[in-house]
Parts: structure tokens; sequence; C-alpha cells
């Protein structure tokens, strides 16, 4: 997997690349702001050798407020096939929002915290690279707590509620039962029920389903 | 704006009128309920009789003035035309007293130079008037003036307040936290490590440690940069000469007060030092600095200098504007004496309240 990662603070920017390559995965560049984060991605496009994955922090010069997920949007309208993971400090549901508007498909949102749990960060930003989508339980957290559902998520079992979470991070059914260390069968049990519930149409495609659970939820 | 125009006068603008709902009515009851609105009519209503007046007095002084100096030019035309020897200065049925000598003549224009000498200063008298007008009824008054002065001051110190919440969120962001987070990726690096590759593990944790040291180093210099403990607990002469150690240059600090200042003065007058004395690390060039605190009266007084470049400017947007304006919401002044190419002495003077006050 080949990686560019725009960090401002170098501390993290070495870090970042130091847990990828030990993965075996290759950071093509690293930048310290958007705008240098654009002209790179640019300029690899240009020789035909654009990166699976961005890992852009959300605040970096000049203005230290949204650089990173104005340059992730600009990114994916520019590169559809580019997948992008925005690391920040705090999230916030609104950024995610409008990250994902449009589409889920290779996007990701998560809090730097996550890269203490290095494996499950490696697979976070593979899974974005492959077209996927990650985003932070908190993310999830705070779409669930402000969706206007709030009568129909009251419907689904406690099983169910977290299953719609993780499903909402952008994990795969087999990951799923990996994590609540059941069966695929019984999360695909579980899934066909939080859909019937939810009133959504089962839709093939993880990041699809991601999407339709977001839409449902922000609706 | 007339006024502003004609006779170069600063007059501030009123007080601005305070509707407390919406609409015409509320509107009204706010022009009427304003002393700046009744004022405004009063001025209205006196202005157009002085007007009036000043404007006939300017008009025949003038006349008068340059008839009368020109008075050797014209005299001629009176015997002619009108029938007589000169101006009639006094006349009843047995003495007429005409102006038709040269004495007379001379005299006359000497008068009639008086009046024109005379013109500008009279003007100037009728303006006066009109200038105390506008400056009592238009103006804002006294109290007023004082009232939007605090407001503003005020403002100041809320907008002060949230820019220094904004800096410590930035240094947290950009030092500890990052610290911190880079610190979980080592820990969670070498936890990964630790069965396949003990001796990589052990580095990553000794790098760990590192972090941990630093991240401990940043907080430690960011709680000092909010409030040094050293300030509450032994005053401005160990604070400052803590901040001053950590100056690039040699800086000797002379503090000589008999009792402390009030906490918020003491605190503002360490913020403005420290301030002052990061300047100097980092653009003065400079070999040496000095500071030093006394007490004039009721003013607390600092003032630092140094042997650098010189050339710092209170201008719009710079660390010294910032501090002015923190200094000005307390009634302080801050003044900066840098020519270029040195040496800089930069004065700010706090009002004094003793620590039992309040």
């Amino acid at each position: 997997m080949r990686v560019v990662i725009a960090e401002d603070s170098v501390l993290l920017r070495e870090g970042l690349t130091r847990l990828l390559t030990d993965r075996g995965h290759e950071v093509v560049a690293g930048v310290g702001d958007g705008e240098a984060l654009i002209k790179t991605i640019a300029e690899l496009d240009a020789q035909a050798m654009l990166p699976d994955v961005v890992v852009a922090d959300v605040r970096m010069p000049p203005t230290h407020t949204d650089e990173g997920v104005r340059a992730a949007v600009q990114l994916r309208k520019a590169h559809p096939g580019l997948g992008v993971l925005v690391l920040s400090q705090y999230v916030e549901e609104r950024y995610a929002t409008e990250l994902l508007a449009g589409s889920s498909r290779g996007v990701g949102y998560l809090l730097k915290d996550r890269v203490a749990e290095v494996r499950e960060f490696v697979d976070a930003v593979v899974r974005v690279a492959e077209g996927g989508t990650a985003l932070d339980p908190e993310v999830v957290a705070q779409l669930l707590g402000r969706s206007r559902k709030q009568d129909v998520l009251a419907g689904l079992t406690p099983r169910e509620r977290e299953v719609l979470g993780l499903m909402a991070e952008g994990r795969t059914n087999s990951a799923i039962a990996r994590q609540l260390v059941v069966s695929d069968g019984a999360v695909e049990k579980h899934v066909s029920n939080i859909f019937l519930k939810l009133g959504l149409s089962q839709s093939d495609g993880d990041h699809r389903r991601v999407l339709a659970v977001l839409t449902y939820l922000n609706s | 704006m007339r006024a502003r125009a004609l006779l170069g006068l600063q007059v501030a603008e009123p007080e601005p009128l305070r509707t407390r709902k919406p609409g015409a009515m509320a509107w009204m009851g706010a022009v009427l309920g304003s002393g700046a609105s009744w004022r405004a009519l009063l001025y209205s209503v006196l202005y157009l009789p002085w007007a009036v007046i000043s404007f006939v007095v300017t008009v025949n002084v003038w006349v008068l003035g340059w008839g009368l100096l020109t008075y050797p030019l014209w005299f001629w035309v009176l015997p002619m035309h009108a029938g007589q020897d000169g101006i009639q200065l006094y006349g009843d049925e047995t003495h007429q007293v005409y102006l038709d000598n040269p004495f007379e003549i001379a005299v006359t224009a000497l008068v009639g130079l008086l009046f024109t000498i005379a013109t500008p200063w009279i003007v100037r008298a009728l303006t006066t008037v009109d200038r105390l007008l506008v400056h009592g009824l238009l103006g804002p008054s006294r109290l007023v003036s004082r009232m939007v002065e605090l407001e503003s001051d005020r403002g100041v110190v809320v907008d002060t307040a949230a820019a220094d919440l904004r800096r410590i969120e930035r240094d947290l962001h950009d030092g500890a936290q990052a610290r911190l987070v880079a610190l979980a990726m080592d820990l969670g690096l070498a936890r990964e490590k630790l069965q396949e590759d003990p001796d990589a593990a052990a580095r990553m944790v000794d790098e760990a440690h590192g972090e941990v040291k630093t991240a401990l180093q940043e907080l430690r210099d960011l709680a000092r940069g909010i409030h040094p403990a050293v300030l509450t607990d032994r005053g401005l002469d160990a604070a400052l000469s803590a901040v001053a150690s950590r100056c690039t240059v040699p800086v000797r600090v002379e503090v000589d007060l008999a009792e402390r200042p009030a906490p918020a003065i003491e605190g503002i007058a360490y913020f403005t030092v420290s301030e002052l004395l990061q300047n100097i690390s980092k653009h003065a060039r400079a070999t040496w600095a000095g500071v030093e605190v006394w007490r004039a009266e009721n003013r607390l007084m600092l003032q630092v200098v140094d042997n650098g470049v010189g050339g710092a400017e209170v201008s719009e947007g710079s660390g010294l504007a910032g501090l002015a304006e923190r200094l000005g919401a307390v009634d302080g002044i801050l003044v900066v004496d840098s020519p270029a190419g040195g040496p800089t002495r930069v004065t700010a003077e706090l009002p004094w309240r003793g620590a039992h006050a309040r």
C-alpha cells in the first residue's frame, strides 16, 4: 500500500511513517500543510503514481482550523479512487458529514488517539485504501445520539445497536463477528434485523451499507 | 459633519440609540428617552437665531471695513453724485461734519483698516459660540464618553481572554497533546513487538520514556505561561527574575516596591515584562537588557530596555499592539521608544492598586 501523510507535527509525521513502514507499507511523501498535500498529489497524479491512500491531519498551517478536511474534500472530488483518512485531535460529527457527503467510499475519519492501537489503526488505513470506510466510534456515537430517529433506534436490541455502531464505523460482517466474538451467521442475522427495523433495503457492498446507515441516522 | 469639515472640530459621535425592542414605537421611545436626541433638538433651536446674528454681523463688519479702507479711492464720487462733500459724520441744521479734507480721509481709511484687520477675530468669536454649542450639545456628554470608553475596554478584556484561551488550546494541541499521541503510538508499537523483537521493543519504550519527560516539561512551561506559581507565592521580583533567566540575553532586573500590588495588576505587569523579554529574545539581537519596576505615587511603572537593533513599532496586529490593548483595558498605557538602530526603551504604566484593596 502506498501512502501520503499530511501532518504538521514533525514528531507525529515521523511516528506515522515509522508505524506504517514497520507494517510493510510504503510512505511516498510526507507534507506539513493542506496546500502542499494537494500539490504533491497533483504531481504524483501527473506521473501516474497516485498513492492508494492519504492520511491527513485536520488542523494544519496556515489557519490551524480545518485545512485537512477541506483538502480531503477537494482530493475526493478530483480523484474518486483515492482513499482519504482524516485524523483529528477531536472528532466533530460536522466534519464527518462533510467528508461523507455523496459517498462513503474510501473515506475515514479517526481520532488521533487511535494510532495507539497500532493493529486496528493500520487495518483502518488499509480498509480506506481499498475503498472501505473507517469512522471513529466517537463519531458514530455522536451520530447515533443526535439522530432524530430515536424512537426507531430504541426498538433495537442492545446487541443490534452494537452491531449498528460497528457497521457505521465501516466494519465488515466478519470483522464485526471477530470483535463481538460471535459467528458470521449471527452477525448477518443481526444486520438483516436492523435493516428490517430501520426500513432500509439490504444493500450489497460494505461501503454502500455504511452510507445507507449514515443517511438514515442523519435524515 | 459640518462642524468637522468647516470648523476643524473633533467631536466624537454621540452615543448610539439603544432600542430595547424592534419597531417604530420602540425607536421613537428610544429617541424620546435619549439625552442625545433632546440635546440635538435644543441645538437645532438655538442654532438658527445664532446663525442669523452671525451672518448679519459678519457681512456688516466686512462691508464697513473694506468700504472705509478704500474711502480715499472713492470719496470724490460723493461731491459729484450725492451732492455732499464726503461721508456725513454728524449733521443737524446748523453743523454738518463731512469727511472731506485729506487728514479726515486718511483717518477714515485707518479706521477701515482696523475693522478689516479685526474681521477675522470677530468672525472667529462668533463661530466659537457655535463651536461650544456643537461641543456641548451634539457631542457625547462626559459621563457617556467615559461609559463608551469603559464598554470598549470591557470588550478588549473579553477579546483578550478569548485570545488567551485560543493560545492555550493551540499550545496544548501542538505541544503536549501531540507528544502524548506520539507516546501512545510508540508504546502501541512496543507492545506489538514485545514477543517477536524484545530489543526493538525496549528501544521503543526508551523513546517513549523520553517523550513523557518532554511532555511534562511542555505542560510545566504552559502552566507557567498561564500563571506562574512563583508570582502568587513570592511576587514580581522572584517571578521576573525567573523570566529573565530564561531570556537569551543577560537581563538585569530591579524591582523597587515596598509592597505588592493587587494580583490582577501584578499578573498584567508580569505578562507585560515576559512578553517584552520574549520579543527581545526573538527580534532585538541585543546583548544586554534591563527591567525596572517601581511605584510612582498611584502608578506602577515598568521599563524594559535593550541595546538591540530597535525599530519596534506598535502597529496593527503586532504583539506590542496586543500588549497596549491589554494595558489599556486596565487604564494602563504603553510607550515604545525604539529608533532604528536602537536602543529600545518600552515603558508601561499601570494604575496602582494595593494587594488588600478590592
